[in-house]
């Protein structure tokens, strides 16, 4: 369970460029609910997951991971419970180490840096049977270096790498935002799978209206660091992608700017 | 060449070495170009020679100068990681810092150890060898044994976290591992090993000296470059040896660039003849491949 009271993050506190990106954030994510999070560009989403990730201090508000107050953890004390797949592809892997060894630190994650050898066979068999989900022909090429694959097959393997350690929470940052269709797809197929196995708590950042609705139980959406509205049940079955976009016209024009995002929306 | 100056070069470019893998661990490994080795080199060789002329055990005070030369690094890493320094300007103030503070363990420019036992002298005499083999083999153990640990540390967990670290931060943290700590670690690993090469350095040429140091980071990179153009391997243990070669090629190559006499040079044309071969090393890998890329093409003709 992932619960946040009263969170506020201001960027460059006290200089000219001072930024509020999230004023005030409630909520509470029993264990195992996979939420859906939407918001315009620049409303707070990334922020809000890398606050609960422990990149991002908060400057007011507290963080719970079950009765467990994590708010002053740093990033790598919550690495056990956190899973993460980025947005940017060459953000989640390392592109100077060969695919076994980026899998071998997400295999570590959540241990200490020992000195005991990074790679062995039994190791080499569990990324070997992962790869072959894919099936992108990824087992084959545990030695390539991670620069060479494409950003698809990049993003591919960040998402395995999220599943081989147990963990209870999965942030995933428009993890598909930068793939193909096709590679899309079967990315967000494998997550729902890697859900489902490990019944994670899942907070997933998107711009499609589409995969908003149709993963998960209940779906927020972020307007200038703030709740503006929580959908869930019921409710939010009956919703439409066209009722979703009223909602953020709404949100929209009750705020100031009103640019291009009808664009980002269509989808 | 003489056997005698071949040998000599031979000592020379093994020892090192160490600085090369040193600088490896830096420069490539963790993306944090590091100048501190210039004045590391020296406080090794400082520390030792000062604490061999005190009779302190030869073993003991290598060891000395390597920690010595390690907590360098660690004041670099410490400046970098804790003000935002940037890590090369943290490592000229560190370097800038070290010339006095070398000129004041020894308390004098330089330190001689003709006269006093060093980490050789143990070894002399041994299997009945003459003294120059004897020397070159010392050090040769001691380059490739050093290589040998820190690849196979690389390929620890530890050092693997070491080299997500250089490679992507935010990814390594996101997988638990504390990104400062492995900084510092590999700082001071790394100036460890160019303190130890000092050490080694001031016992077999016989002197410690402030200005020893000067030039150490070129030579380091200038092996590191050559070791890698001429080996392309993803083996770590391939890569950190392949540092010890390079710089006993560049060693072999300054010293007969500085011996054909139809070239002409003399002993300070040294910076010359360093920045050629570099560039040499750096060219010849992108050759090779445009070479291997037009046979290719041929063939496909
Ligand atoms: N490190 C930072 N320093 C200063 N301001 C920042 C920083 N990171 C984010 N911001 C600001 O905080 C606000 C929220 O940013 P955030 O990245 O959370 O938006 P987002 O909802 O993820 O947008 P997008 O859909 O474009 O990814 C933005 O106005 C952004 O400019
Ligand atoms: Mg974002």
């Amino acid at each position: 369970m992932i619960s946040c009271k009263e969170l506020h993050v201001t960027f460059n506190r006290g200089l000219p460029t001072e930024k509020l990106a999230l004023r005030g954030i409630d909520l509470t994510i029993p264990q195992g609910e996979f939420v859906t999070v939407i918001g315009s560009n620049g409303a707070g989403k990334s922020t809000l997951l890398n606050t609960i990730a422990g990149d991002i201090n908060s400057t007011k508000g507290q963080i719970l991971f079950g009765d467990r107050d994590v708010t002053k953890l740093p990033a790598t004390g919550r690495t056990a419970d956190i899973a993460r797949v980025f947005q940017d592809p060459l953000a989640g892997t390392c592109g100077d180490l060969t695919v076994e060894e980026n899998m071998a630190l997400a295999y570590g994650r959540g241990q200490r840096g020992r000195l005991s050898s990074a790679l062995n066979s039994k190791m080499r068999k569990v990324f070997r049977e992962q790869l072959s989900r894919l099936n992108l022909g990824l087992e084959n090429r545990l030695e390539s270096e991670m620069g060479l694959l494409s950003g698809g097959q990049r993003q591919s393997v960040s998402l395995l790498m999220s599943a081989l350690q147990p963990s209870t929470i999965l942030l995933l940052d428009e993890h598909t935002a930068a793939l193909d269709p096709k590679t899309a797809a079967l990315i967000m197929d494998i997550t729902s799978q890697i859900i489902a196995e490990k019944q994670l708590t899942v907070m997933m950042v998107t711009h499609s209206m589409r995969q908003a609705l149709d993963h998960g139980s209940r779906t927020i959406m972020l307007h200038e660091g703030k709740i503006i509205f929580d959908l869930a049940g019921e409710k939010r079955a009956g919703y439409e992608v066209k009722d979703l976009l009223n909602l953020f016209a709404q949100a929209k024009s009750d705020g100031e700017e009103l640019d291009d995002d009808k664009l980002l929306l269509g989808a | 060449m003489s056997l005698f100056s071949f040998l000599g070069t031979l000592e020379i470019g093994l020892i090192y070495g160490l600085v090369a893998i040193g600088v490896y661990l830096t420069f490539r490994i963790l993306d944090f170009p590091d100048l501190t080795v210039d004045g590391s080199f020296t406080l090794g060789a400082a520390v030792t020679a000062t604490l061999i002329v005190m009779g302190v055990n030869v073993f003991l005070a290598t060891l000395a100068g390597t920690i010595a030369a390690a907590c360098a690094g660690l004041v670099t890493a410490w400046l970098n990681l804790r003000f935002d320094i940037l890590h090369l300007l943290a490592s000229i103030l560190t370097m800038t810092a070290l010339y006095t503070i070398n000129l004041r363990v020894m308390g004098k420019p330089n330190v001689a150890l003709i006269m006093e036992p060093t980490i050789l002298t143990p070894f002399e005499g041994m299997f009945g060898l003459p003294d120059m083999y004897m020397r070159v083999i010392f050090v040769a153990v001691c380059a490739i044994a050093g290589g040998l640990l820190v690849a196979w540390f690389l390929r620890t967990q530890y050092g693997l976290a070491m080299r997500a670290v250089g490679s992507n931060k935010r990814m390594a943290q996101a997988n638990g591992i504390v990104v400062k700590q492995k900084v510092y670690a590999g700082l001071a690993l790394s100036n460890g090993l160019v303190g130890l090469a000092g050490a080694l350095f001031a016992q077999t040429n016989g002197f410690a000296d402030s200005t020893m140091g000067i030039g150490t980071i070129v030579v380091g990179l200038a092996a590191v470059i050559i070791g890698q153009s001429l080996f392309a391997s993803r083996s770590m243990y391939v890569i950190v040896l392949s540092c010890i070669v390079g710089s006993v090629l560049y060693r072999l190559a300054v010293s007969m660039a500085l011996n054909a006499d139809f070239l002409g040079f003399s002993a300070s044309d040294l910076n010359l003849i360093t920045a050629v071969l570099v560039a040499l090393a750096l060219i010849f890998p992108k050759l090779r491949n445009e070479w291997k890329a037009k046979q290719a093409a041929r063939k496909e003709a």
